[in-house]
């Protein structure tokens, strides 16, 4: 009995110490730090290649780091609603948002701005995809989204812009209401969650991103067989680097144009610039801001998505 | 200064209006408890599935079979690139890192609340009678757990990423607050099944109530708390999946990154991670019990009042050290910013996201969808668990490693058939429930069935693991003497073994089933899910209001599940 005393209170006594030693170890540090020379940290939402850009995010912070000057910091962070609260509190500087996802966050953060987006964001699509034996056909005119109504349907993610928000839309100039679906619309939870579930057939039709159903589409990995592209949208803003207030005016502005910079001027021909750009699924970034996403933030507050 | 009254029995219902003492008392009786509670189950668990559309509609969708091939297929084609392994290392250090500090903090949680909600501690009997104030002080405290118990690890990640941001300690508290409030609740019903009798004769002898319960009962529970204590760890593993919410990885993070972008093959990395690790907590409780179930043989013998159960083996002490140190160590390495709690920062934030919640959203129109959500979530918790639990008694009794041929031998047969068997369970568990979501989906058509079944596949790993134990737990004293006697398998199973664990497993099943109700938060890929695809839109569209309220009415579910289930296991004890 004495002996488990001994041992426990040992045991207790080293984990106290090394758990003390780990916490009084880091605050300075952390504390320490406000002014200039601090280091900022960048986030992406997991909508597109999910997998690709959250493990690979060691490149895009050593590039950044490197043309800014400053230590830079990737968070993978996965879910968009923690995404958004983290670019709240200010833990994330500057996030890689999805069209809604990005109104939600500068809506919570006075100041806050849209800044960058890529090539393909400015007129960006969603499609509608059936399974052949869904009995829907290709057509050309939005009114023909009227043939899901009574189709057991799907959607992406629930916060995406390009799997639910704007499909949401689109279908609703249609009339049709997600009540019209055969039972409750699915929300995959991914683009190709989104293929596979329609490809099986368990969802008649479904949405999601174009650009992720091109990538599938031409990498072969869709069974053309089963599931068809019936309907492309019309284009609408979608994914963005938003920063916050403190980042825009660092420097007086000048450490905003850095970034810009550091972005547009991303090149192909330079190795590690083309991985980013590849990670992005993008040919170049462009500048944007504020006013691009006045209608994703009206069809928000529409669809209920914005409060 | 009470000491135990006999227990009364209620005449009520004697049909026939005999004297009661004619005949033993419990024959008589045409509606026992038990048979009110069988008969209620059964009633409900039919009337939920047919309510979820069981035999209405059609439900299975074959033309998705290739699809879960090609992931099984990939069971056999693991990445096992130098990158991939690298990062499933990492991920998995990581997974154990927050697990066990969150468990650390559970645990302790568990012990002290779970004195705190035990009847025992209240002065009640085991029938739950006592003085009203402590009838009322016994709820009030056990409807307090009920609030953090009701809410998901998921949800309070979010909520806690929300106030304190990007710290360590965000991962730590969303797994060690809800499963801290689970401990408590299992800790509490497990020291008051550890008989009392030791508890009240200290009381009755003048000692304070925590040194009795530290004499007394603490002893005596250690066994199974520790066994639990355990099992918590097992769970925290597995999940550490919320902990992607701060950027922090982890193995259950990785899987969902892996399945969700379709890389099946990494994904069966990473569940070969997870089943690894899984498998070691596993083993490692299982040689921790070891010397407790020779306990049990000890004590007819006479030395129960010196104390055999004070003994502890030389490995359990290293392992409570060992685990101590593991704690330590993985909190000194996660670097926690506890201080964080009551930054400024942290207090801004709070009141912020208090404002936007007040007052919450009590229209009737949201309380009559609320209700039907409610209702809806009960019948999916309700057959997921049917499910699991019909495959999990089987399974039980399989994949105990004590159970032997007739003679009580355990042939290599059966040594390959327990394995086996855990095996099973361990991959079924390992497998997150979004995942498990998406591969009934794909066979089966959108709807709370599919949902239902997603979960049920999901519990039958946790209970069959629960259930084995619980055989493998249990007082072969009197399977022996049937066997002594001359009974032979099927029958001292059926006497021996099955009176004594069924019960047991009826607690599991019920406890799963409070805990199932708030999982349905994670199955809403399959077009239903009640409340938990409500409030994943609210979180989704930062409706704070909306969500303070489909919060309580989860909490309400837990609470009704938890007087049902206290209920019902107070009938087959």
């Amino acid at each position: 009995m004495m002996k488990l005393a001994r041992l426990s209170v040992l045991g207790v006594i080293t984990s106290l110490s090394v758990l003390v030693g780990g916490c009084a170890g880091s605050p300075a540090g952390d504390e320490g730090t406000s002014a200039a020379e601090e280091g900022i940290t960048i986030g992406a939402i997991p909508d597109q290649d999910p997998e690709q850009l959250q493990r690979l995010y060691g490149t895009l912070a050593g590039y950044l780091s490197d043309e800014l000057g400053v230590p830079v910091d990737y968070e993978p962070v996965t879910d968009y609603n923690a995404a958004v609260n983290l670019f709240r509190s200010g833990d994330l500087n500057m996030v890689w948002f999805g069209g809604l996802t990005g109104v939600q966050a500068r809506l919570q953060v006075d100041g806050a701005e849209a800044v960058l987006q890529r090539g393909i964001d400015e007129e960006f699509r969603s499609v509608f995809i059936a399974h052949r034996d869904s009995g829907i056909e290709p057509f050309e005119a939005i009114e023909g989204l009227s043939a899901m109504a009574g189709k057991r349907f799907t959607f992406g993610s629930e916060s995406s812009t390009s799997g639910r928000l704007m499909p949401q839309y689109f279908l609703g100039d249609a009339g049709v209401t997600p009540d019209d679906f055969q039972g409750q619309p699915g929300f995959s939870g991914s683009h190709h969650a989104t293929i596979e579930l329609v490809e099986a057939g368990t969802f008649e039709a479904g949405v999601l991103n174009e650009q992720v159903w091109e990538a599938r589409a031409q990498a072969g990995e869709v069974d053309t067989d089963a599931v068809e592209v019936v309907f492309r949208t019309p284009t609408y803003h979608d994914y963005h680097w938003v920063v916050r207030p403190e980042l825009r005016g660092r420097e007086g502005g000048d450490f905003l144009k850095q970034i810009v910079r550091a972005f547009t001027g991303l090149d192909a021909s330079n190795q590690t610039e083309a991985q980013i750009l590849e990670l992005f699924g993008a040919e170049e970034f462009i500048v944007t801001s504020n006013h691009n996403y006045a209608e994703i933030e009206r069809i928000g507050r529409e669809t209920g998505l914005i409060n | 200064m009470t000491v135990e009254a006999p227990p009364k029995g209620t005449h009520a219902l004697d049909l026939e209006g005999l004297p009661p003492t004619r005949y033993p008392r419990r024959r008589r009786r045409l509606v026992t408890a038990r048979r009110f509670w069988a008969i209620t189950i059964m009633t409900v668990v039919l009337a939920s599935a047919v309510s979820l559309g069981f035999g209405r509609q059609e439900v299975v969708n074959a033309g998705g079979w290739p699809l879960v091939q090609r992931f099984f297929a990939a069971a056999l084609n693991p990445v096992l690139t130098a990158d991939f392994l690298r990062l499933t290392w990492d991920a998995a250090l990581t997974t154990i890192a927050y697990a066990s500090v969150g468990t650390a903090l559970s645990v302790g949680f568990g012990v002290v609340f779970g004195v705190l909600v035990s009847q025992t501690w209240w002065g009640l009997d085991s029938g739950g009678r006592g003085r009203w104030w402590s009838r009322g002080g016994w709820l009030g405290a056990r409807g307090l757990l009920g609030l953090p118990r009701g809410v998901h690890e998921v949800v309070w990640g979010l909520f806690l990423v929300s106030i304190l941001g990007l710290d360590p300690l965000v991962g730590v508290l969303a797994i060690g607050i809800p499963f801290g409030a689970v401990t408590a609740k299992v800790f509490s019903e497990l020291l008051d099944e550890a008989s009392g009798r030791g508890f009240r004769a200290l009381r009755a002898s003048g000692t304070g109530r925590v040194k009795a319960f530290a004499y007394a009962l603490g002893p005596e529970a250690f066994p199974d708390l520790l066994s639990y204590s355990f099992y918590r760890f097992e769970c925290a593993v597995r999940a550490a999946a919320i902990l992607g919410l701060i950027g922090a990885g982890g193995l259950g993070y990785q899987i969902s990154l892996s399945f969700y972008s379709l890389n099946y093959e990494e994904v069966w990395t990473l569940i070969y991670a997870l089943i690894i690790i899984s498998g070691l907590v596993d083993l490692w409780s299982t040689l921790l019990r070891r010397p407790n179930r020779n306990r049990f043989k000890v004590r007819p013998h006479g030395e129960c009042g010196s104390g055999p159960s004070m003994e502890r083996d030389r490995f359990v002490n290293l392992s409570l050290v060992g685990f101590m140190l593991l704690v330590g160590v993985s909190a000194g390495h996660l670097g926690m910013q506890v201080s964080n709690l009551w930054a400024p920062r942290t207090r801004n934030l709070l009141s912020d996201i208090g404002a936007q919640a007040f007052p919450p959203d009590f229209s009737a129109a949201t309380l009559s969808s609320l209700w039907g959500l409610s209702l809806e979530t009960l019948a999916m918790a309700t057959v997921a668990i049917a499910i699991s639990t019909c495959l999990s008694v089987g399974m039980a009794f399989l994949a105990a490693r004590t159970v032997g041929d007739s003679r009580g031998r355990q042939g290599p047969t059966a040594v390959t058939l327990a394995l086996g068997s855990r095996a099973g369970l361990l991959f079924c568990r390992a497998i997150p429930p979004p995942v498990w979501a998406l591969l009934v989906l794909f066979v089966f058509l959108p709807g709370p069935l599919p949902g239902a079944l997603a979960l049920g596949l999901y519990n039958f790993g946790i209970l069959g693991r629960l259930m084995a134990e619980v055989v493998e737990n249990l007082d072969s004293r009197p399977v022996e003497a049937l066997q002594a006697q001359g009974a032979v398998g099927a029958r001292s199973f059926l006497y021996g073994v099955l009176p004594l664990t069924l019960p047991r497993f009826g607690g599991f099943s019920l406890y799963r089933w409070e805990v199932t109700m708030r999982e349905v938060v994670v199955v809403g890929v399959v077009g239903a899910g009640g409340l938990g695809r409500l409030l994943s839109a609210q979180l989704n569209a930062f409706d704070y209001r909306g969500l303070v309220s489909t919060l309580l009415a989860l909490v309400a579910l837990t609470l009704f599940a938890d007087v049902v289930g206290s209920s019902v296991r107070r009938a087959i004890r």
